[in-house]
């Protein structure tokens, strides 16, 4: 465990070497992120002029929902984006032949080797909303509400990434699992809105197939009193752990039927 | 003429060869699709208008430019990777002119993206979306029209943004940020005429909602008539305008490659 943390730290290091080195480009990242985060906010609150509620959720209500999703994802953003480039950086060009001889994990490899700066910036705007909006729903904020809340971002992160993880362990298979994950991480959008105003096979999906419920809307109905999904909330820690557990076992199984492309 | 056809052709051919892209695309549209539908409808839940606009207005209006902002990505992004790996300055030695391959081949896509992807999609928000058909039969060829112009705008704006690759490492992040702009200023997300007024004033000066907001709109009916033909106008004119801007950078960026020497 030790000598994992010092290698992370090594990894780190370059990294940040390499990104000090392209300020412009960090300062662009940032800001992509950070707009594209934005749009939807403002998309939000342009809606918001012309109504008071929707489905009975106030602007509040919707903006928190979007705070802990931003938070969450800017987690896995930041520290697990490698995981995209599995197929076409690694198992494609025959490179990840070079992360098997190591004797180190290979997964510990592909997410440490990249850290993504471009995260940052929806944790920025992540935290903005959330301060805009935590005030007004009604709740103390005390030590445990706070504690509660970090466990929730933390767990969202997780869902995020173990959803990634299972799904870039298909190139094992497939070379390139790329577009698979494109179109299952479309679905992550859904989470953002209130849950309830979604048909029932929407529901189902999203809380027990992919549960990208519990990245956004389920964390934060535990802070809303009257939102009816604080039982379903408390779940959200479960949710995180068994979805990384099953991620995880899933990828061993790839790695064992992984025979390489032969360039 | 000839080889630019035959290039348009092959990026058609191309295409279908991907498949996988092509379903994960079109699965992507489809939950936007069902996203929209979700949310609108529990907007009107207890009113019958928004900003003047009924549920039905709303649903059509935002299919649509859902649809019509697949269309603003291209071939940026291959000429920023030319331009990265250094390919770039083969292809200028080639008896073409690169900028109109790359607008052949993005047309080419843009194309097999109508006919695989629209069109099916389309129908699927006719029959169990509650899509309406177009306003009037004379908002059809102007609809066409005018999405026309706005697919063409959107094809340079994203070339510009593929030739800064020569000034910057980092496109990809500029795509990003471009994306998330056009995304909100065309009217993909939200009807232009909802935005509060110094928005709604802010762009109209900006060519953005040529590419989305003006096309839905005359299908819609919201834009119909004289001022329909006016923004067909204006349409062309940003048109020709971004060409121009588009080219200049361009020689800019041309000379920088025999700088350092190719």
């Amino acid at each position: 465990m030790r000598r994992y943390a010092r290698l992370y730290w090594q990894y780190f290091k370059t990294r940040i070497k390499v990104m000090m080195e392209y300020r412009i480009d960090f300062l662009i990242g940032v800001a992509s992120v950070f707009f594209t985060q934005g749009t939807s906010i403002l998309f939000i609150a342009i809606v918001f002029q012309h109504i008071d509620t929707i489905h009975g959720w106030t602007f509040q209500q919707m903006l928190f929902i979007y705070a802990i999703a931003m938070l969450g994802r800017s987690l896995e953003h930041t520290f697990f984006d490698n995981l995209w480039t599995l197929g076409w950086q690694y198992i494609r060009p025959g490179n990840f032949d070079r992360v098997l001889i190591r004797p180190v994990n290979p997964l510990f490899q592909v997410v440490a080797e990249r850290v993504q700066q471009d995260g940052i910036g929806s944790f920025i705007i992540g935290l903005i909303v959330l301060f805009t909006s935590a005030p007004s729903l009604g709740l103390e904020w005390g030590a445990a509400e706070i504690l509660m809340l970090i466990v929730m971002v933390i767990s969202s992160g997780a869902i995020y990434m173990a959803v990634n993880l299972f799904f870039a362990t298909l190139s094992f298979w497939m070379v390139d699992s790329l577009p698979v994950m494109y179109a299952v991480q479309q679905t992550s959008d859904f989470a953002r809105y209130p849950m309830n105003i979604f048909g029932k096979g929407i529901r189902f999906v999203l809380t027990f197939i992919i549960p990208y419920g519990f990245t956004a809307f389920y964390p934060a109905a535990w802070f809303l009193e009257d939102s009816g999904y604080r039982h379903t909330a408390v779940w959200t820690p479960v949710v995180a752990f068994l979805s990384v557990a099953i991620a995880y076992l899933f990828w061993k199984r790839g790695l064992r039927s992984f025979t390489g492309t032969g360039s | 003429m000839r080889k630019y056809w035959e290039m348009m052709k092959s990026q058609i051919k191309l295409d279908t060869a991907y498949t996988a892209w092509y379903w994960a695309g079109s699965a992507s549209v489809i939950f936007r699709m069902l996203i929209i539908y979700a949310f609108w409808h529990a907007v009107f839940e207890n009113r019958t208008t928004v900003g003047d606009m009924s549920l039905q207005a709303m649903i059509t209006y935002t299919m649509l430019a859902t649809l019509l902002n697949n269309y603003m990505s291209g071939v940026g992004s291959q000429l920023a990777n030319q331009v990265r790996d250094g390919s770039v300055a083969i292809e200028l030695m080639r008896p073409y002119n690169l900028l109109d391959k790359l607008v052949a081949l993005d047309l080419g896509s843009k194309i097999s993206g109508t006919i695989r992807e629209t069109l099916p999609m389309l129908l699927i928000a006719y029959l169990f979306l509650g899509v309406s058909a177009p306003a009037s039969w004379e908002a059809v060829p102007m609809f066409l029209l005018s999405a026309l112009l706005g697919i063409l705008i959107g094809t340079q704006l994203d070339l510009i943004i593929g030739i800064m690759a020569f000034w910057l490492d980092y496109v990809w992040g500029l795509r990003v940020l471009g994306g998330a702009i056009t995304l909100f200023f065309t009217g993909a997300l939200v009807p232009i005429t909802l935005f509060p007024e110094w928005l709604r004033v802010l762009s109209g000066f900006m060519p953005f909602q040529s590419m989305v907001f003006v096309p839905v709109s005359i299908y819609t009916g919201q834009l119909s008539g004289l001022v329909a033909l006016q923004a067909l106008g204006v349409q062309l004119a940003w048109l020709v305008g971004i060409i121009v801007v588009m080219r200049t950078v361009w020689s800019f960026a041309i000379r920088k490659v025999t700088i350092f020497g190719g």
